[in-house]
């Protein structure tokens, strides 16, 4: 949907305070990318940004958060007092359909966009503390090294997934999960300063010890930067196998073996599930086979190597044991879907409360698993008008050309379905979601049925 | 005239499903009105290029054709409408630089501010402002123009700073809870900004009415040419009496869905009373060789449009008409002739209207357009001559009859005569004619309150409506609305049921229909209802619909 290279025209962070006087605009342009763009067209850019800003107050309590023009889409996001983040996106003004298919259709819907810029600064709070906390000198440099690398990186393809920020969470029947939540109960009476922050099996969440929010934003982290990273890795060095199975930290990414490194580890802004305020601790990242874990410890605390070392040899065995168990799980559970016929008809679940998503299997034999842009900005939009389903309701939506969206809504839980089909009636498509939603969902219940 | 047999209904299965084109209640080839699709042109307004978006060339002028058809243009050097308007508009050249757009923003941001919280102008749900692209206040909805000089600058400077630095065209501006949408159109500047839920599409088509209206007193060509003599020109003075209209047309918008469905809803008659009028205009008015529209109204519905070979009205024209009559009590006390310009049908120029009440006791206002300027006593005698064929022929009291809805027609209370009970309401348009009919016709009274309750306010409230009316409904719809026109993912069909209510929306090539059911209606039941309800306007299609489209 957002190719970052072709349809971000500009992306950029002002604070108006700044530069208070005339002359000093360029103060106020924290961050601003492509860097390339001339001094003069970053100032007016922001200058405009500014205004806008500034005239809406008149009108609304709420704050700014879209300019349209012709060519254009401003997308506003104001995540501290006057610290504004902007991407400006090319999407003209009312595009209409092309006629010609095969034609790559212009739908971004508003809300993906605003939801890249909540990540991408969720990410920036995370990895380097609030902006307001950050020194005024300091921070142009900050922004620099930490969003040029970030915005580069993201590339939104057309897949169900990006439409809602969710987590993908990994079954488990209840023994291995007894056996995982031993594991880290065990560790954390061992070691009382280190606190257990998350357990994922390959890309799915078994355990997680953080606040919502913050968990998303770790969880985003690992699967979409670090952990492709370590895989790829991983299948490169066929030396590494041995500490492969064994285990080791792979934050600091240079793992930990003296003292020097200790003082690599990140350090990172968290709220944990009993903080009541956001607080900053390191950040330790152990992986086994296909089991990586996360550890918090607060920054007051001195390292020492010597721990290190025996965490290392305390977790290295216990968690090969449990990957290896869950991986056999994951077998025998795949096995099993498999004999479920997969739905030929795409799906996507989630649950506001724990940010649970599930999607139906992408590889399934269905000949494009890309779904067109246009379907998704309809789910999107339902996604995003939560109003009008309520706590229960149900929305069905057919489109020109044949695709029948379903969207369903039972407290906090949202299930969409994409069928495309022929000369069917609202009922056939009712009836056929039903069985999905069965199949896939069994024990989970939407009214209206 | 299409036909009322039955060949063509499909089975209740079919219904929300892909087929069901081929029943289309109220179609018919030959409509009186232009059924060109508002919402595609609204979306094309959206899409000029830059250069062009300063100049509101008029197509040749249709006006001056017909005069020449007629071959009296020698006698008519006095209409302004053959004027050649070209693109002499120049584009604005207010320079403005993003540092003094700020401080503008700021210097005035005190004093803009405190009447913008006045009580006048707080917690309004939509303003409508007017300004010239120099940044003069024009018209404001709410408050005092005047004391809006400082809000208009601002507006004026962010309008010319994307323009001149960005190479971009302003469109709109939103936060969570409020929407600004900018329309620049000629030498004016048009700015909505509302806290309802129309979509930005619906917005801009308010603001084109606007607009238009302005364009119906002044006429395009003068509008322009005011402008290009005098850019600062205050056009307050000429548009005296207009803001009244312009307030009204703002009213009827967000109260009728006829401007949502871009139809025009006609008054339910027996075919018979309709052809014995439409008979009574076209033998009175044949021989008056100059006349290019009868119109005959009541109540924001038409009766019956007889018109010149060629020529067809415009939905947008007509509603400017239904407003015009409705915003003016003169109308009622005595027969007037007006100047009247039509922006669909020639934005150029004037026609001249005779425009009166059919008699004291019928509120059915004729409408004669001519290009003709001194053809008042002509079409006075016209008018009376028609009064009299319709008094004779009972027509008056059948008028009278669907005004006051009588409780025996069945369009009256159309849900209680098609015995569904789960539907709450519906409206139905049929694309070929742009007619629209809705489960509840209007009555006067309702469109009156709702004016009153308008001028107390138009504040947000956030009062828990009971019974829903039909305004309430119109409100719901608008979203779907909006999403069936959508231009980059337009749906075919909308099933969505809540705990309030379920709503269906359905576009077919012949029609587009919005039914409100009950609460978490099941969809086999929906399906049914809704045949049945295609069934019986195609029953009464002859009543409720204009099914042919006479001339004179």
């Amino acid at each position: 949907m957002i190719d970052v290279n072709n349809k971000v025209n500009s992306f950029f962070i002002f604070n108006s305070t700044f530069g208070p006087r005339e002359g000093e605009e360029l103060k106020r342009i924290l961050f601003f990318h492509p860097n390339q763009v001339s001094v003069d067209a970053q100032k007016m850019q922001v200058g405009l940004c500014e205004a806008v800003v500034k005239f809406m107050t008149t009108f609304s309590n709420e704050p700014c958060e879209a300019l349209q023009t012709q060519s254009k889409r401003y997308i506003f996001y104001q995540p501290e007092k006057n610290f504004w983040m902007v991407l400006v996106v090319r999407i003209p003004y009312a595009a209409k359909t092309p006629s010609t298919p095969g034609e790559s259709k212009e739908v971004i819907e508003t809300s993906v966009i605003y939801n890249l810029l909540v990540s991408a600064y969720k990410m920036f709070r995370m990895f380097v503390g609030p902006f307001k906390d950050i020194p005024p000198e300091d921070i142009y440099t900050k922004c620099e090294q930490f969003f040029t690398p970030y915005i580069m990186s993201r590339n939104i393809a057309n897949d169900l997934s990006n439409i809602i920020q969710g987590i993908n969470y990994l079954p488990l029947e209840k023994n291995s999960f007894f056996r995982v939540v031993c594991f880290i109960d065990l560790l954390e009476i061992t070691y009382p300063d280190f606190k257990c922050v998350s357990f994922v099996y390959n890309e799915q969440l078994i355990w997680n010890g953080l606040a919502t929010n913050d968990m998303l934003t770790l969880y985003q982290y690992l699967v979409q930067t670090l952990l492709p990273k370590q895989v790829e890795k991983e299948i490169q060095g066929g030396a590494v196998t041995a500490a492969v199975r064994h285990g080791r930290f792979i934050s600091p990414p240079e793992g930990i073996r003296t003292s020097e490194d200790l003082k690599n580890l990140p350090k990172v802004y968290l709220m944990r599930e009993d903080d009541t305020e956001m607080k900053q601790y390191y950040l330790i990242i152990y992986r086994t086979l296909s089991a990586t874990v996360c550890f918090t410890i607060d920054v007051n605390n001195t390292l020492d190597l010597d721990t290190f070392k025996s965490l290392d040899a305390f977790i290295g065995p216990k968690l090969s044991t449990i990957a290896s168990s869950i991986s056999e799980q994951c077998a025998l559970h795949a096995l099993q879907n498999a004999q479920i016929s997969s739905s030929e008809h795409k799906f996507l679940y989630f649950n506001r409360l724990n940010l649970a998503c599930k999607t139906s299997t992408p590889a399934s034999l269905t000949p494009s698993t890309a779904v067109k842009p246009e379907v998704l900005s309809i789910i999107a939009g339902i996604h995003a008008d939560r109003k009008s389903l309520g706590n229960y309701g149900e929305i069905i939506i057919k489109t020109p050309d044949e695709y029948w969206i379903t969207g369903k809504s039972s407290n906090d839980r949202e299930f969409y379905v994409i069928i495309q089909e022929k000369n069917a009636n609202l009922k056939d498509i009712a009836d056929e979601v039903k069985r999905v939603c069965e199949e896939q969902m069994k024990g989970i219940f939407f009214y209206p049925i | 005239m299409a036909s009322t047999s039955k060949d063509g209904v499909p089975d209740g299965d079919k219904v929300a499903g892909n087929l069901g084109d081929d029943l289309e209640p109220g179609a018919c080839s030959d409509s009186i009105l232009n059924p060109e699709d508002t919402f595609e042109e609204f979306a094309s307004e959206l899409t000029p290029n830059l250069q062009e978006r300063n100049i509101l060339t008029a197509k040749s002028s249709t006006i001056s054709e017909i005069q020449s058809e007629i071959g009296e243009c020698s006698q008519l050097h006095g209409t302004k409408s053959s004027d050649n308007l070209q693109s002499k508009d120049e584009s604005i050249s207010a320079s403005t630089s993003s540092s003094n757009l700020l401080e503008q923003n700021g210097d005035e941001a005190d004093d803009k501010d405190d009447y913008l919280r006045s009580p006048e102008l707080v917690n309004k749900e939509k303003h409508v402002f007017i300004l010239s692209s120099a940044g003069k206040p024009i018209y404001s909805r709410y408050g005092n123009e005047d004391k809006l000089a400082g809000l208009c600058g601002v507006i004026q400077a962010l309008v010319s700073v994307v323009e001149e630095q960005n190479q971009d065209i302003l469109r709109s501006i939103s936060t969570k809870d409020c929407k600004v949408v900018f329309l620049m159109k000629g030498p004016l500047i048009l700015v909505a900004v509302s806290k309802s839920n129309e979509s930005e599409t619906q917005l801009v088509m308010q603001l084109t009415y606007a607009f238009n209206q302005i364009v119906s007193v002044l006429t395009l060509t003068q509008l322009n040419r005011i402008f290009e003599q005098r850019r600062n020109y205050d056009l307050r003075r000429l548009l005296s009496g207009a803001e009244r209209l312009i307030d009204h047309l703002l009213i009827f918008m967000e109260k009728d869905p006829a401007f949502l469905l871009g139809a025009v809803r006609c008054l339910p008659l027996p075919e018979k009373s309709r052809e014995n009028i439409t008979n009574a205009i076209t033998s009175t008015c044949n021989k008056i060789r100059d006349l290019v529209f009868a119109i005959l109204i009541a109540g924001n519905q038409l009766i019956t449009l007889v018109r010149m070979k060629k020529y067809t009205l415009h939905p947008s024209d007509i509603h400017l008409l239904f407003n015009l009559v409705r915003s003016s009590e003169s109308f009622k006390t005595a027969e007037s002739w007006t100047p009247i310009c039509l922006p669909k049908f020639d934005a150029t120029g004037f026609l001249h209207g005779h425009v009166s009440y059919i008699s004291e006791d019928c509120q059915a206002c004729l409408l004669l357009l001519t290009v003709q300027r001194d053809a008042f006593f002509p079409l006075s005698q016209a008018k009376h001559t028609i009064a009299d064929k319709l008094r004779r022929s009972n027509c008056l009291v059948a008028i009278n009859d669907a005004l006051n809805r009588n409780k025996e027609l069945p369009t009256t209370n159309p849900l209680k005569h098609i015995g569904i009970p789960e539907i709450r309401h519906f409206m139905y348009k049929c694309k070929s004619t742009a007619q629209l009919f809705t489960s509840d016709p209007i009555c006067l009274d309702k469109l009156q309150d709702y004016r009153l309750r308008h001028k107390e306010g138009g504040d947000i409230t956030e009062k828990k409506i009971t019974k829903l009316s039909d305004i309430e409904h119109v409100r719901k719809y608008r979203k779907f609305c909006s999403q069936i026109h959508c231009t980059s993912t337009p749906a075919k069909l909308i099933f969505r049921s809540n705990s309030d209510d379920t709503i269906l929306a359905w576009i077919t090539n012949g029609f587009e229909l919005y039914v409100t059911f009950d609460a978490l209606m099941e969809k086999d039941q929906a399906i049914r209802a809704i045949d049945r309800l295609l069934h019986w306007i195609k029953r009464e299609e002859e009543r409720i619909f204009i099914m042919n489209a006479p001339t004179f």
